[in-house]
């Protein structure tokens, strides 16, 4: 201020002056730029960003959360509804044995009975050869002792007569 | 005991016939006011890039600070103004800093405050009107405006122009008013504690008596009262009247004249 002051007057006290009104605006107009640029802007972007990233993790972990609870009661259930599923598989897997069981045994009567059967027809066969056997030797037999008998030889004929009427009481007495 | 009361200081005249006189002078191109502004810019600058220089998401203390403020700042602006008008926060912002410092400037007694000075006041209520009219034309057309003087009835056109005058002229009043009174009034107390205690201590011998012992610490205190606590309000004060004038010329979107709507 010293060079300046060289001038000993002052200014009114209450009073405009023109030039510092101007030199008042261009400061001002000054150091609105220069503050909005390097002050506002700035801090206000870096509150902003860092409450946009604050609300977001908030946001994140809410969701998360909540898909933490959605996955636990999910499994509860599926837990819950494994345990009927096994008794229902339990079930299913005993209803199958005992069909099965039933199955097999009324297969195995089945062969018994054909079996059986085959057997049986067997037996009527054996029994049907063996007493047409019987019969052909019974009857060369009885044709043996009759002529062994009589004596004499009886004509074909007679001994076919002879040979039946002694079959079938042979029959008849059974 | 002489006590004076004076303007800011000349430093530099212009050496041609101009406009001088006790209201208005075009003659005094550098006083003691255009120092003390441009201290001011100097300082906000400093400011600003010391707390610019390192800006992160995890911030240091300064930043803490800064960051507290700025968003108290946009806080006032959105309470004041709405949502739709934090764009003017930056000014505000600018505005209350030059004042408060423009203000406390004056303590350093190496410098005059800025707004111990009526042109500084006034020119800063301008640009407040200057934003007032502007955003009033630009939202509502300048017709609209104009009718706006006549209402409620025609009959109050006069006092409606007054009053748009008298804004700016009682808030560069106001403001100029509480600091400069500020500053006299510790002058005066100041030369009346001096005073004082060369009565008091007038029996000391030689130069001891000449030590004005009373003015040491009282005047500190008054301090606080005028320059600190004044200078915040009237910044404050300042700020929050642009924000109510400005604000009214910038309703929110949806209030808007529905030929501005349909512009868009």
């Amino acid at each position: 201020m010293g060079l300046l002051s060289m001038l000993d007057k002052f200014e009114n006290f209450v009073g405009v002056n023109f030039w510092t009104m101007i030199f008042a605006w261009i400061n001002l107009l000054i150091l609105y730029l220069f503050l909005k640029k390097l002050l506002f802007k700035p801090l206000k972007n870096m509150i902003d960003s860092r409450q946009k990233e604050i609300d977001d993790m908030y946001s994140e972990a809410e969701s998360s959360r909540k898909g933490a609870e959605a996955l636990k009661s999910e499994y509860e259930e599926k837990i819950s509804r494994a345990g009927e599923e096994s008794e229902q598989i339990l079930r299913t897997a005993l209803r199958r044995a005992q069909l099965k069981e039933e199955e097999i045994l009324r297969e195995a009567n089945e062969k018994a009975s054909r079996t059986l059967e085959r057997a049986e027809e067997q037996i009527a066969q054996e029994k049907k050869r063996a007493v047409n056997d019987i019969k052909n030797e019974v009857s060369s037999l009885a044709i043996d002792i009759a002529a062994a008998v009589i004596g004499r030889d009886v004509s074909e004929s007679e001994h076919e007569e002879l040979i039946n009427e002694f079959i079938e009481n042979i029959g008849e007495e059974k | 005991m002489d006590l004076q009361v004076n303007g800011p200081k000349v430093f530099f005249e212009l050496p041609f016939d101009l406009p001088d006189s006790a209201i208005f002078t075009m003659k005094n191109l550098i006083t003691q006011t255009t120092v003390s502004i441009a201290a001011v810019t100097v300082i906000l600058i400093a400011l600003a890039l010391i707390v610019s220089r390192k800006i992160t998401k995890r911030p240091g203390k300064l930043q803490v600070v800064a960051e507290k403020l700025v968003s108290m700042l946009y806080g006032l602006v959105e309470d004041t103004m709405g949502k739709h008008n934090l764009k003017f926060a930056p000014y505000i912002g600018t505005i209350f800093l030059s004042s408060i410092i423009g203000t406390l400037i004056g303590t350093t007694q190496l410098f005059r405050s800025t707004t111990a000075d009526l042109s500084v006041t006034a020119a800063w209520a301008i640009v407040t009107t200057g934003m007032v009219w502007y955003n009033n034309i630009k939202n509502f057309g300048f017709g609209t405006w104009l009718k706006g003087f006549t209402e409620p009835i025609v009959v109050m056109t006069p006092m409606n122009i007054v009053s748009e005058i008298a804004n700016p002229v009682s808030m560069a009043f106001r403001h100029f008013g509480n600091v400069a009174g500020g500053s006299v009034l510790t002058a005066l107390i100041y030369g009346a504690l001096s005073a004082a205690s060369s009565l008091l201590f007038s029996w000391l011998p030689g130069a001891l008596s000449q030590i004005p012992f009373l003015a040491a610490g009282i005047p500190a205190f008054l301090s606080i009262y005028f320059d600190l606590f004044s200078g915040f309000v009237q910044a404050l004060v300042f700020s929050l009247l642009t924000m109510i004038y400005v604000g009214g010329a910038c309703p929110p979107p949806e209030e808007l004249p529905v030929k501005k709507n349909e512009k868009q």
